[in-house]
């Protein structure tokens, strides 16, 4: 059972593609708990929501490609600016003004790209373990990102991340890439959960999804020049996915403040869900004083 | 002795009024701490200025009429117009732009018109039980002041409308703290007075008027939550490591009053990683236990650097061969409150596992007082239980160290979880026979039902009898001489006696002509100030003293435990002179060492150079029949400690 229902659930329709929310709650400021890769939806933020929801209005949607929202398979919808577009219609929808936006790994874009072009919008922003490209990515997956369409043989780790391997071993790639995600000894259901999550989109989900691109390096950075309301970093410093480099760096640029995770990996809002809510809560609070 | 001394002191005239200042600290933003109405002075703050100065420059000042300031007694001289001109020049003379104002009371009144009439100066206030004067250092100011301040109020009458027009535009981040039992000003004021200015309210439940004085800890941090949430100084960086991930973490703390605590830590802490070899113990400690610290290799928190010194409060304390150390401990509480927040930053950032306190009073104290600090586990030691009126007290410190024994016993049945362990330094014959005060429980019965016995912990080993022949030979102590060691240890407290037994030295010297007499007046006395005898010697500091005092034929002592329990350990004989109202020296060290049937007690007032002369050619060179001191204190201890980490 969950923990807690929402109060409303809706669907917007951005450019003929269903985007699925849940709103709960209803204190003041929104927060707004974007998605992150399509490969795991909304409930990724279940840890989250029913804590924050008891004194905030807190808002959830699923990114195009999982959840309750459509599984397009063209790149369009995945694209940062259709994400972004996404999240304000959301907003719309709801009616709400201005929220503090909270973002896993590369939702960390999404989360810019609001604050920048609609400030009026975002209240603040907190970042948990950011996936953006100010620093390379962790270590072995960097290189899997050149071989990623290549016909490998027998690929053993992150060679994994591979276009064709998806397609043929998806779901074993979702558990090495979940065996990542989580370092953390004993994180047998938080793997269990995310892999579970995966499996209801499919990989020709995820090329479309691939083949979007990502905002480059200056891109990022001139975003970040222009943030004017308070940004918090979260990031563990086991992260296998995206170093604390990337979390540093966004820190810097944004004039933010930073919350390192000993000893945590990559989605530390599961595995350490007490430490990010209570960081959450005393970031909102100052933000909303 | 103060917490803290101010960096800069200093006077403004204000029409012929004096105005007293103080500086403490830097760090913005400033802080001006306002004392409310002349019926106390700055010094009402003086549980939280250490504190805050530790974080920002604070200035403080003696209102009019009160503390170092003048005392006018003209009606005209006290107006609201009058304090907010003396807080304007304060600002001023201490080239301050722009200050938080911390109020207390009254003083409320006056920040309100200052940041109405000079809204720039006034980054934010923190009002702690906003309203009218209350009682306390009233002794030294006088009635009239009092009776002018008052009437002072009449000549501008405040308007209700116009004060609360004020408050509504104040224009300003407002903390109001308030106890919910004050009946001096209504708890329901101080809401109210958040409510129109927009402020934060705090409310303490179960203090009163001075919750600034009487919960110090809780108003310390409200204050520096508010100010760091104002200025947006949360910290940029800050690391948090998983429960797992963690290594084993001890915080030890070691009293610096006697030397005699550190050398049985150490012990403990030795023993300690022999069962958890994985174990980092650091230390949070000040001089002079540092210096033994730093010489055995341990680690010590550099916080430690924060500490106001006790050991230099309890010196300030003595005088002669006397301290009243339970007046002296009462009279530290600003050490204990300061000491106590910068050990809770260390606790609340370091993850410790196990707190080990080692007569560290302030931690056992403000830990049952405010409960919801506790971090990680918490083990008590001490070598006495019982605070002890001594006869010349009278009524009055029979019924204060009666009311802090009702206190502490109060603590630990309402808050068992506070000791996780707590060790009696000691068997359980050694605790006094006596009550706790009246309608209280039996010290011994009490001592048995909440305490663990370790046995004694000395921190070291006596050496065997050819060992000991060794070592006088090497200290040069020839067979046919009679050594008598005196010593006061390593505190400046007690040089009295040494001037007493160089007296007695001539006289002893006619009666055992064998004698040698080595005076030590340690590293706080300065021994060209005693006087000199042929075949008398002076030393200052001894390296390893303990070696002199397992070989000598006789010791002459004050009355602390650590010394004469090593004598006693060292089976030699001993006079000891407890110091003059010392409590702890006077029955509990006196107790214990009956328990030993080791030492001669003596009177240092009734005791003369003739008589302490007699008693050491009594007592040099005799054989001595104490029960022997148990060795094995710091394994027991340990074991006790081990099951907690």
């Amino acid at each position: 059972m969950r923990a807690r229902l929402p109060d409303v659930e809706g669907h917007v329709d951005r450019d003929g593609v269903e985007i699925g929310y849940e709103v709960h709650g209803n204190g003041a400021p929104t927060l707004l708990l974007l998605p992150a890769w399509t490969i795991v939806h909304s409930r990724l933020w279940k840890g989250q929501v029913p804590y924050l929801a008891r004194r905030h209005r807190v808002v959830v949607f699923d990114g195009p490609g999982n959840g309750r929202s459509d599984r397009p398979q063209d790149p369009d919808p995945y694209g940062h600016e259709a994400v972004a577009a996404a999240a304000i219609d959301v907003m719309d929808a709801i009616g709400t003004d201005a929220v503090v936006l909270v973002s896993l790994s590369k939702g960390a874009n999404w989360s810019l790209k609001l604050a920048v072009d609609h400030p009026e919008h975002v209240l603040g922003q907190v970042f948990i373990a950011p996936s953006v490209p100010l620093a390379p990515p962790s270590g072995a997956r960097a290189r899997s990102v050149d071989t990623f369409y290549d016909e490998l043989e027998d690929p053993q780790g992150w060679e994994k991340n591979n276009a064709h391997y998806w397609l043929r071993h998806y779901e074993d790639f979702a558990e090495f890439f979940f065996s990542q995600c989580f370092p953390e000894p004993h994180s047998t259901k938080q793997r269990e959960d995310t892999v579970g999550w995966a499996l209801e989109t499919k990989p020709e989900v995820l090329l479309a999804d691939a083949m979007a691109g990502m905002p480059d390096r200056d891109t990022v950075l001139g975003w970040c020049a222009r943030v004017d309301s308070p940004v918090l970093v979260i990031h563990g410093s086991e992260d296998r996915i995206s170093p604390l480099s990337r979390a540093e760096a966004l820190t810097e640029a944004t004039g933010g403040e930073l919350v390192v995770l000993q000893g945590s990996g990559h989605i530390p809002l599961a595995r350490d869900p007490v430490k990010v809510n209570l960081a959450l809560r005393d970031f909102v609070d100052r933000v909303a004083s | 002795m103060r917490a803290r001394q101010p960096d800069l002191t200093g006077v403004v005239d204000r029409d012929g009024v004096p105005i007293f200042y103080e500086v403490h600290g830097d760090g913005e933003p400033a802080l001006l701490l306002i004392p409310p109405s002349p019926i106390t002075h700055s010094r009402i703050y003086k549980a939280l200025l250490p504190h805050l100065a530790r974080h920002h420059r604070v200035v403080t000042f003696d209102g009019r009429g009160n503390g170092r300031s003048g005392r006018p007694v003209d009606v005209e001289d006290h107006t609201r117009a009058a304090n907010v001109a003396d807080i304007l020049a304060v600002l001023d003379a201490t080239g301050t732009a722009d200050a938080v104002l911390v109020t207390h009371c009254h003083a409320a009144w006056w920040a309100v018109e200052t940041i109405a009439s000079q809204p720039d100066r006034v980054r934010a206030l923190v009002a702690i039980e906003p309203g009218v004067p209350y009682l306390g250092w009233a002794l030294e100011s006088t009635g009239e002041v009092l009776a002018a301040a008052e009437e002072a109020q009449d000549l501008d009458p405040p308007g209700r409308e116009r004060f609360e027009q004020q408050c509504r535009d104040l224009g300003v981040p407002t903390l109001v703290i308030h106890g919910d039992l004050d009946v001096c000003q209504h708890v329901d004021r101080g809401a109210a007075f958040a409510e129109l200015t927009g402020g934060d309210l705090v409310v303490i439940e179960g203090s009163g008027h001075l919750a600034l004085v009487r919960d110090p800890v809780a108003v310390n941090r409200a204050i520096i939550r508010f100010v760091d949430r104002i200025t947006g100084a949360a910290m940029r960086r800050h690391t948090w490591t998983r429960g797992m991930h963690r290594e084993r973490k001890v915080l030890y703390l070691s009293s610096p009053i006697g030397l005699g605590h550190v050398r049985r830590d150490l012990a403990v802490a030795e023993q300690l990683r022999t069962r958890h070899p994985d174990i980092r113990v650091e230390w949070l400690a000040q001089h002079p236990v540092t210096t033994v610290l730093e010489a055995a290799g341990e680690t010590i928190h550099p916080a430690s650097d924060w500490l106001a010194s006790e050991s230099g409060h309890i010196a300030s304390e003595a005088a002669g061969h006397d301290l009243h150390c339970f007046q002296a401990l009462r009279r530290m509480d600003e050490i204990l409150v300061t000491n106590f927040m910068v050990f809770q930053e260390v606790v609340e950032d370091g993850l410790y596992d196990l707190v080990i306190g080692d007569e560290a009073w302030d931690v056992d104290h403000f830990w049952h007082e405010n409960p919801e600090l506790k971090r990680g586990s918490h083990v008590w030691f001490t070598d006495f239980v019982g605070y002890l009126p001594m006869p010349d007290g009278g009524e009055r410190e029979a019924y204060l160290t009666a009311d802090y024994n009702a206190e502490k016993i109060e603590h630990i049945e309402r808050f068992p979880r506070i000791r996780d362990r707590a060790i009696f330094v000691g068997n359980a014959p050694d605790v006094v026979p006596e009550v706790f005060g009246p309608d209280l429980p039996k010290i011994t019965d009490w001592t048995q039902d909440h305490f663990d016995f370790s046995g004694y912990i000395t921190g070291f080993t006596p050496p065997p009898p050819d060992e000991a022949a060794q070592w006088r030979a090497e200290l040069g102590y020839a067979d046919d001489e009679k050594i008598c060691i005196v010593t006061v240890g390593g505190s400046g407290v007690g040089e009295d006696l040494l001037h007493k037994a160089i007296a007695a030295y001539p006289i002893a010297k006619r009666a055992v002509p064998e004698l040698r007499m080595v005076v030590v007046a340690g590293p706080r006395i300065d021994p060209q100030r005693l006087p000199r005898y042929p075949g008398l010697e002076v030393h200052g500091y001894v390296e390893r003293l303990y070696r002199h005092l397992c070989v000598c034929d006789l010791a002459v002592v004050q009355g602390g435990l650590t010394t004469t329990m090593e004598l006693t350990a060292a089976r030699r004989p001993f006079l000891y002179f407890p110091l003059g109202h010392h409590f702890e020296q006077t029955y509990h060290v006196r107790h214990r060492l009956d328990q030993y049937g080791a030492g001669v007690h003596m009177d240092y007032v009734a005791t003369d150079p003739d008589g302490l002369a007699a008693a050491i050619t009594a007592e040099i060179g005799r054989a001595v029949d104490y029960r022997p001191v148990e060795t094995d204190g710091a394994e027991r201890a340990a074991a006790m400690i081990a099951e907690l980490i």
